[in-house]
């Protein structure tokens, strides 16, 4: 059993508190992805699971056992750091078999497990290497193989691909899911990027100044934000918003355009109306538009348009010639819009 | 491009390079007067102590002769190089060896752990104890020389090893040197052995202290010469050969009436062997640690 129970957990440094009574329960075998801009929390509440950093208040469980006094190395938890942190002294075989070496395995039992783990992912010809010479992305490999290699309860993930080129990002990002389905260890993966959050995840958990804003499944978060943070967060190019009122059976905004309301027909206090860029279609009848800005990127393309004062991004999966200052009529999907509360939260 | 524009860039190019060879030659010819400079009074001195003549020795001096040996001779050495009796150089120089020895063994122990501790640990007051030791390197070993002396006479250890060892071992520009370099290593190496199960004892001995070989070098060479050249405090706590380091015992020969430069040379030579011996095995590590505390900052 190796849940992990997060419950009202803050963490102050003398009067500045930074984490405010975060809540939350991982499941056995479960990917969770903390995510969220530069300074929300994430990486200082990733840090207490760990043990590297102290708890200010609350309570955390690991496999139920309350953890908040014990220290990392008693906590059977692996951690990989977004420099890696592999010592530079010792090869690819004593990096990872090193905790198994401090437990006072024997060295039979480490070289039959640095092995089993350097077959997984692939680094049985490195193994005698130091970490000067191998790549960005041996080397992430060689810190998911020190982790691995101890069989801990919990994966811990401190934005572990920030260093890698956008390529290798993308294969590695397979790799580490790849890893998570063969192994099935919880796992919690701390990031920046909504894309990794969102390909990675079985639930993401949305932070902002130090609360969570949301946890849920990827699409779950995609396709109905619980407010505008996470609706402008999650996704990208980020939805589309506009500030108006619901006036006869239509929402105007403030520039005096007139939108479609939803087909569930929910949300008459709305004050914020979200649409996604891809759910807006150049249509023959609809909202008028000019086009400002053309960004075909091969499987799709971006097109900026100007409605009334707003600008407004669609994501068109056509190849269509348009021209900047072309003037076009643009639709919104009905069943998928989203309407705000003027405090920015969900209503329908 | 015409015949007469390449000449006059062949022309331009030869003068390029003669000017450059010219600046070459004068800033060679620079280098090798500052290494006279520097290498003439170790000359001098390896080639006295083969000179078998103390008179002749003193008469050589201020002439090109001081440079010059016609019948090198390696008696002085004999004479000087015994383990007992009055010219027992052979057992000074053991003495001064074996205090180097254990001074700079103990002194890389005791100063790394501190800087480790004052780096890393969990101290309370870290912040303190770290201007307390930057304080005391300030503080001038000779003022507090008296207090020591009265303090390893009523602790009964004069005219011992220890005594010319232990005082020395903790040294505050050493645990400085420590503090800062382990404190430029990176936080994610300490922590990623602290959740591998490494206790702080084993962080440091594991992962810290191999990645500081640079460190270990410089203070090796720089204790490594204090100790060597400690001359003011053995001569206040040894009152017999039995512990003598090489430093005090060839500034004997300057007390007596008659000088023996003969010996003195050879006995100085005998000194300056073992500490250049140090300095030329860990030279690539200590111009390479100065350098990288530079750049580093």
């Amino acid at each position: 059993m190796s849940s992990v129970t997060i419950e009202q957990v803050r963490k102050q440094y003398g009067a500045v508190p930074v984490i405010y009574g975060v809540s939350m329960d991982i499941e056995d075998g479960e990917f969770v992805t903390l995510v969220g801009p530069s300074g929300c929390g994430k990486s200082t509440l990733l840090r207490m699971l760990a043990g590297l950093e102290d708890i200010s208040g609350g309570e955390i469980r690991i496999g139920g056992r309350v953890v908040n006094d014990v220290a990392p190395k008693e906590r059977d938890i692996a951690m990989v750091f977004q420099s890696y942190a592999l010592y530079p002294h010792m090869t690819v075989a004593q990096n990872m078999g090193f905790a198994l070496k401090l437990k006072g395995q024997d060295k039979a039992t480490i070289d039959r497990r640095v092995r089993e783990a350097a077959d997984i992912l692939a680094l049985e010809p490195l193994l005698d290497r130091l970490p000067k010479q191998l790549s960005g992305g041996q080397r992430q490999r060689v810190a998911m193989g020190r982790a691995i290699v101890r069989h801990p309860r919990v994966f811990l993930f401190d934005e572990p691909l920030s260093n890698l080129d956008a390529k290798l990002r993308v294969t590695m990002r397979a790799e580490i899911k790849e890893l998570h389905q063969r192994l099935k260890t919880t796992t919690v993966y701390v990031t920046h990027d909504q894309i990794e959050a969102m390909t990675m995840a079985d639930r993401i958990v949305v932070m902002r100044g130090g609360k969570v804003e949301q946890i849920g499944a990827p699409l779950e978060l995609y396709d109905r934000p619980a407010n505008t943070f996470v609706a402008t967060f999650i996704g990208s190019p980020a939805m589309n918003l506009f500030e108006g009122r619901i006036a006869d059976g239509s929402f105007v905004t403030n520039g005096g355009v007139a939108l479609p309301l939803p087909s569930d027909g929910k949300g008459d206090a709305a004050s914020i109306y979200g649409v996604r860029p891809e759910h807006l279609t150049i249509a023959e009848t609809g909202v008028p538009a000019n086009v400002v800005v053309v960004e075909p990127t091969g499987s799709e393309t971006h097109v900026l348009v100007q409605i009334g004062s707003a600008e407004t991004t669609l994501v068109l999966r056509e190849r269509l010639h348009l021209d900047p200052g072309q003037p076009i009529t643009i639709a919104p999907d009905p069943a998928k819009i989203h309407l705000f509360s003027s405090e920015g939260v969900r209503l329908n | 491009m015409s015949d007469l524009a390449i000449t006059a860039m062949q022309t331009e190019l030869t003068r390029e390079r003669s000017a450059i060879r010219s600046l070459r030659l004068v800033q060679t010819a620079c280098i090798l007067v500052i290494a006279l400079v520097i290498v003439s009074p170790l000359l001098m001195l390896v080639v006295a102590s083969l000179k078998d003549d103390r008179f002749q020795i003193l008469a050589d001096m201020g002439s090109f002769r001081a440079f010059w040996v016609s019948n090198p001779t390696l008696s002085n050495f004999w004479e000087v190089g015994n383990f007992s009796g009055e010219l027992a150089f052979g057992r000074y120089l053991l003495n001064s060896l074996f205090i180097l020895a254990c001074t700079v063994g103990a002194g890389l122990v005791v100063n790394s752990m501190a800087g480790f501790v004052l780096a890393w640990g969990s101290l309370r007051g870290r912040a303190l104890v770290l201007s307390l030791v930057i304080a005391l390197y300030v503080i001038p070993q000779e003022s507090i020389i008296m207090p020591l002396v009265i303090m390893v006479s009523r602790a009964g250890m004069t005219d011992s090893f220890a005594v010319q060892i232990v005082p020395w071992v903790a040294s505050p520009l050493y645990i400085f040197l420590f503090y800062q370099f382990f404190a430029q290593l990176p936080k994610e190496l300490f922590e990623a052995a602290e959740i591998d199960g490494a206790s702080v004892f084993r962080i440091y001995r594991s992962i810290f202290l191999p990645l500081s070989l640079p460190a270990l070098a410089t203070v090796s060479i720089l204790m490594g010469i204090e100790s060597w050249n400690q001359y003011l405090w053995p001569t206040l706590v040894t009152q017999t050969d039995y512990a003598r380091p090489i430093a005090v015992a060839i500034a004997t020969f300057f007390g007596q009436d008659s000088i023996y430069w003969d010996r003195a040379m050879a006995a100085s030579v005998l000194m300056m062997l073992p500490i250049l011996a140090l300095y030329l095995a860990f030279q690539r590590w200590f111009v390479s640690s100065f350098v990288g505390s530079a750049v580093k900052g």
